[in-house]
């Protein structure tokens, strides 16, 4: 029962942020960034401004929309990359063994060791602030627990009759692992990646609070939560709704892929660090 | 066992080496310099002179295989180097603020086991119930708050609307200071740790040999007292182990938020005036805790556990 | 009768002693002074930091041969009775004050004055107060190590020194800073960082590094009568929000103030009375690089921009009313800002024109450096952005963190920057930065040149007659007000709030957070923890 709730309430989730920003142009009355107008500002909500406007008189509803895009972006783009990264590395490392192997493993423990978000934080500085920053530094380091599964997976899958058979047939190394090894564990990496997109979105959210988010005027909620915290007593509305936004949508993503652990693989344990 | 924990300890010096050469790297390249980063804030004029002179007192205007051979060769002795921005050996400044870090540390721990594991365990009890519903709800929930708005709502309700607690700061080092900064920070290991209990309590209540207690006739309490208790605390055991390591790491926010004088905003402070010695001695030091306190975890399980050594 | 004789006595004695405590400054008490600039003090050696933050303790544990005068803008001899300033103006003999103590008991002499100087003057300290230095003859040959000791440094007996300047002038305005502060000759260097020793009225308790720094009254401080207070704790608080709150719950005395608190507080009854304004010497600008743009190399294009930003609805709407709206490049303090110029009006209309004139009718496009600071940093960009865009001009923000801001802008690596810089005290320093020979790592960051403008102020800095310099520098002023090199944008007010039971605050325009913490007081109203 519970199984079903995640899978359907987090999708549920899921799907609202992903329509309100692919719907974000039709939706919103007004435009993200040149819809301000100073002479709205701060106005709490209303039946013109759902959600209130903020300190430079733009539509708080409308920015939250738009900010849809950038979060989905954010999770998405720097998932895909994580997962790439450690796919490639992690079923290497398991299929060939030997000193890569090794290598893989000590790289493992050295990104594992540094907390994603002081690494994040590093490269954002060598990077400056700015949306490609921030994806290429979200989408460096969280790699080192889908390497795991994907090294592991691949340890067990190798054994398998069929890649044992591909091999006699004189298959190469990397056909082998793309075509056969990659599609059995295509499971566990999604449920990592879904789970990732949460964290990421909430990375970004704390790189903006320390000064290192997505560049404006770019709508990110992270970036609106942190101009809105000198406010959050005189216009709550500008500081709640950003922040509403990321809570459910993180929540949605986190729900989404323990309903897809549970469905995939009810003896599967929470290894999120 | 000894040898065990020899090969343990020994297997983090690489790592720690391999670190230390990437945050080199990394702070090599990065733009701006804290000769610079004074004059920032336009309250002072820049004074290239003044630029010029620090930039030769701190050996910037060496080539950079020249740095980093210095860097090695300090890192081997030990030394952390001098702080550009206080001048003052690194070490000494981590030393004064890596208490406070821990202090907000262990007091987020305590926070998350006392409430996280007697509601995991609960929960574990009667899957299904609204408590377990209620619990696994929250602990999700926990899992997807950003931090630092988390922290601002207490901060504001507690401080500010009831004024029941100070609001910021590490004031004399009392007790109530350390209680918001500390709440918000153990939120996520509070809901990390209540899953797994409870996913840890569930598989040992669903193995063979509990089962075969309860054929026995042994009764509820004495079979969780008896068995899941002692088992699940493994389990338990790693979670605390691995999230206490990982916290002065994710301390970060909440420190900067609360002014927390800790390690994590020395960091952070750093990285922004570009006192990069100071950065590298705190990333290394944050490191070295994580990996020491995984391999005490590491360590005790075999201890509880010793079929572990084999693998 | 003798009864009510003396009922009427003591009833009198006790309106006295009523009236003695409302206007009479009450000895005693902690002040609970916040520190905004900064999560941390990077030093107890105040000679290492050219920043505010560090002159928070400065300000209470050290005295500099001058001091500024908040009341009169000015600076003022502070460790000197009186100066003999000799006929061509270069040499100041100075007759130290002979009752002033250092905290160790160690009297202050002429050495300790030559002791301070020549550590801040050798190069290889790569000290800021340096600079302020080298108006004094003999400071670059000995900072090189040319001369074993300054050359324009005397002591002709323990209680008179003899300052050679290079070349005539005040030498107050440099000899008042912060990071010249004297420090004894007695104690070793090193020890400043750990345990600081001044002629302040207040000597160094502790240090919770993060947290606060604590002072106490120093009981042999040379002002009589001062300091009033006990203890004043400095706490390190550079959250607004956090900043906000404590004020609130009354565990800080006072507050510096963001634009969102400035109008909230004003509007409230409670807090609204408590609040210290003045406007401060920044000038908040978007400088146009000559180098990197090609439309910015047109007076007309860059007088466009000016007429073409609603500014005083910035001003109002995002700033809050907590700055005043810039004519040019001297700000209301100044003693050549011209009180008759006008700013810049808002006419869009205007703007088109001239940038069709200039060529630009299509508009173009430019991006402005730009920090996080939320009154002269990204969100101004974000404001101003659909106000040029009504013009056809495309601006972007391009942020960067703070510490990257000032090597970004000195090497010339922008296309606009937005910064807030200091314009204050002395016009003449201030107007130099567009003077073409000033290099853009200086302050001509907009590698602004003008050979007419160098004539005006190559004229004043040679002029000795003082008004004719300020009629030139006035001039100076206004002519880069025509020429636009930058947007003018407004000058910082200040404003800070504070408790009712707080007296003596100074309206410092220089930096209103820098407070003379030996004038200040609490009367008896202050909740017990600060009595």
């Amino acid at each position: 029962m519970r199984l079903g709730f995640n899978l359907l309430f987090g999708g549920f989730l899921t799907a609202v942020v992903i329509l309100a920003g692919a719907l974000a142009p039709w939706l919103a009355p007004f435009d993200p960034v040149l819809g301000a107008n100073l002479m709205n500002a701060e106005l709490p909500p209303d039946s013109e401004f759902w959600f209130g406007t903020d300190s430079q008189g733009r539509d708080v509803y409308s920015r939250i929309l738009y900010g849809a895009q950038i979060s989905l972006t954010v999770g998405i783009v720097s998932q895909v990359i994580n997962s790439v990264i450690g796919v490639t590395l992690g079923m290497t490392a398991g299929y060939w063994g030997g000193w890569w192997d090794d290598l893989v493993n000590g790289l493992t423990n050295v990104m594992l060791a540094i907390p994603s978000l002081i690494f994040a934080l590093a490269v954002m500085a060598v990077l400056g602030p700015g949306l490609v920053s921030l994806l290429i530094a979200l989408g460096l380091t969280n790699w080192s627990w889908t390497c795991r599964i994907a090294r592991s997976s691949t340890l067990s899958l190798k054994s398998q009759g069929y890649v044992l058979a591909a091999q006699s047939l004189g298959y190469s190394d990397l056909r082998i692992m793309f075509t056969q090894i990659l599609p059995n564990m295509m499971g566990p990496i999604l449920v990592m990646a879904t789970l990732g997109m949460g964290s990421a979105v909430l990375s970004e959210a704390a790189l903006s609070f320390l000064g290192l988010g997505i560049q404006p005027p770019f709508p990110s909620w992270g970036s609106m939560l942190t101009d809105a915290r000198e406010m959050i007593q005189l216009a709550p509305w500008v500081a709640i709704f950003p922040g509403l936004a990321i809570f459910l949508s993180v929540l949605g993503f986190n729900l989404l892929g323990d309903g897809l652990r549970d469905s995939l693989d009810p003896h599967m344990r929470t290894r999120k660090a | 066992m000894l040898r065990f924990a020899l090969r343990r300890i020994l297997q983090i010096i690489p790592t720690v080496i391999v670190v230390a050469l990437l945050i080199f790297v990394i702070f090599s390249v990065v733009p701006g310099s804290f000769a610079a980063s004074l004059f920032s804030d336009g309250r002072t004029n820049a004074d290239p002179q003044l630029i010029a002179r620090i930039t030769a007192q701190f050996g910037l205007d060496k080539p950079l295989h020249e740095r980093f051979f210095t860097y090695i060769w300090d890192l081997a002795r030990f030394d952390l180097g001098t702080s550009f921005r206080t001048r003052l050996p690194v070490i000494q400044m981590i030393n004064e603020r890596m208490w406070a870090s821990l202090e907000l540390a262990t007091a987020a721990m305590v926070f998350a086991i006392v409430i996280g594991v007697p509601l995991g365990f609960l929960a574990a009890l009667r899957p299904g119930s609204v408590l377990d519903t209620v619990t696994m709800i929250g602990a999700v929930s926990g899992l997807s708050l950003p931090q630092f708005w988390l922290g601002l709502l207490m901060m504001l309700l507690f401080a500010l609307h009831l004024n029941w607690l100070p609001s910021f700061g590490y004031g004399d080092g009392s007790f109530r200071n350390l209680i918001l900064p500390a709440m918000a920070l153990g939120v996520t290991p509070l809901a990390l740790l209540a899953r797994t209990t409870r996913a840890g309590v569930l598989d040992v209540m669903n193995s063979d040999f509990i089962r075969t207690a309860h054929a026995k006739g042994m009764s509820e309490t004495a079979v969780v007292r008896r068995h899941v208790a002692r088992n699940a605390l493994v389990l338990i055991i790693t979670t605390v182990g691995l999230q206490f390591g990982s916290l002065i790491g994710q301390a970060v926010v909440i420190e900067k938020l609360f002014a927390w004088p800790g390690i994590g905003s020395l960091l952070v402070d750093s990285v922004a005036i570009r006192d990069i010695p100071v950065v590298q001695g705190t990333i290394l030091v944050i490191v070295l805790w994580f990996l020491v306190i995984n391999t005490l975890v590491d360590l005790l399980y075999a201890a509880i556990d010793p079929r572990i050594k084999q693998e | 009768m003798f009864k009510t004789l003396s009922l009427a006595a003591v009833l009198s004695l006790g309106t006295a002693t009523l009236a003695w405590s409302a206007d009479e400054p009450r000895h005693g008490g902690t002040f609970n002074f916040t520190a905004p600039y900064g999560s941390a003090f990077s030093t107890l050696d105040t000679h290492s930091s050219p920043n505010i933050q560090e002159q928070f303790l400065t300000f209470a544990i050290h005295r500099s041969l001058y001091s500024w005068d908040s009341n009169a803008n000015k600076p003022v001899l502070e460790l000197a009775d009186s100066v003999d300033v000799s006929d061509d103006g270069t040499t100041y003999t100075y007759h130290l004050k002979k009752n002033a103590v250092f905290h160790n008991g160690k009297p202050l002499t002429a050495d300790d004055f030559i002791f301070t100087y020549e550590r801040l003057a050798t190069a290889s300290n790569a000290l800021s107060g340096a600079s302020y230095l080298s108006i004094i003859k003999g400071v670059e040959e000995f900072g090189s190590g040319a001369a074993t000791e300054i050359a324009g440094l005397k002591k002709i007996d323990d209680n008179t020194l003899e300052v050679t300047l290079n070349a005539a002038g005040n030498p107050g305005f440099n000899l008042m800073e912060a990071t010249t502060a004297i420090y004894p000759s007695d104690v070793p260097l090193e020890q400043q960082a750990i345990n600081p020793v001044g002629l302040g009225a207040f000597k160094f308790k502790e240090h919770i590094p993060g947290s606060q720094i604590v002072v106490e009254r120093f009981d042999d401080y040379y002002e009589e009568g001062r300091p009033y207070l006990d203890r004043v704790n400095i706490i390190v608080m550079a959250e607004g929000s956090a900043r906000d709150v404590a004020f609130r719950n009354k565990e800080i005395d006072v507050s510096i103030l963001g634009p969102v608190q400035y109008s909230a507080y004003q509007a409230d009854p409670e807090l609204k009375d408590n609040l210290l304004e003045v406007a401060e010497t920044f000038t908040r600008n978007i400088g146009f690089s000559q180098t990197q743009v090609e439309a910015f190399k047109d007076k007309r294009v860059r007088q466009a921009i000016n007429y073409a930003i609603n500014s005083d609805l910035i001003i109002e709407r995002l700033v809050k009313g907590k700055a005043v709206r810039a004519t040019s490049w001297l700000p209301l303090g100044s003693p050549a800002f011209d009180s008759e110029a006008k700013p810049y009006p808002y006419d869009p209309e205007k703007a088109k024109e001239l940038l069709k004139e200039a060529g630009y009718e299509d508009g173009f496009e430019f991006e402005v450096t730009a920090t996080p600071n939320e009154s002269w940093g990204v969100p101004i960009v974000e404001a101003i952005l659909p106000m040029l865009a009504e013009v056809g001009v495309t601006v972007r923000p391009r942020p960067i963190e703070s510490a990257a801001l000032g090597s970004t802008v000195q090497s010339g690596n922008f296309q606009a920057y937005i910064w807030s810089n200091l314009t204050g005290p002395d016009p003449l320093t201030v107007m130099r930065c567009f003077w073409s020979q000033t290099p853009q790592s200086a302050c001509n960051y907009t590698a602004y040149s003008n050979p007419e403008y160098d004539k005006i102020y190559e004229a004043a800095r040679a002029e000795r007659d003082p008004d004719k310099q300020l009629e030139l520098l006035k001039q100076a002023n206004n002519f880069i007000q025509e020429e636009a090199p930058i947007w003018f944008f407004n000058y910082n007010k200040a404003v800070m709030a504070h408790q009712p039971w707080v007296h003596g605050l100074v309206p410092n325009a220089t930096e209103l957070a820098l407070q003379p913490y030996d004038d200040i007081w609490i009367d008896d109203t202050a909740p017990e923890s600060r009595k």
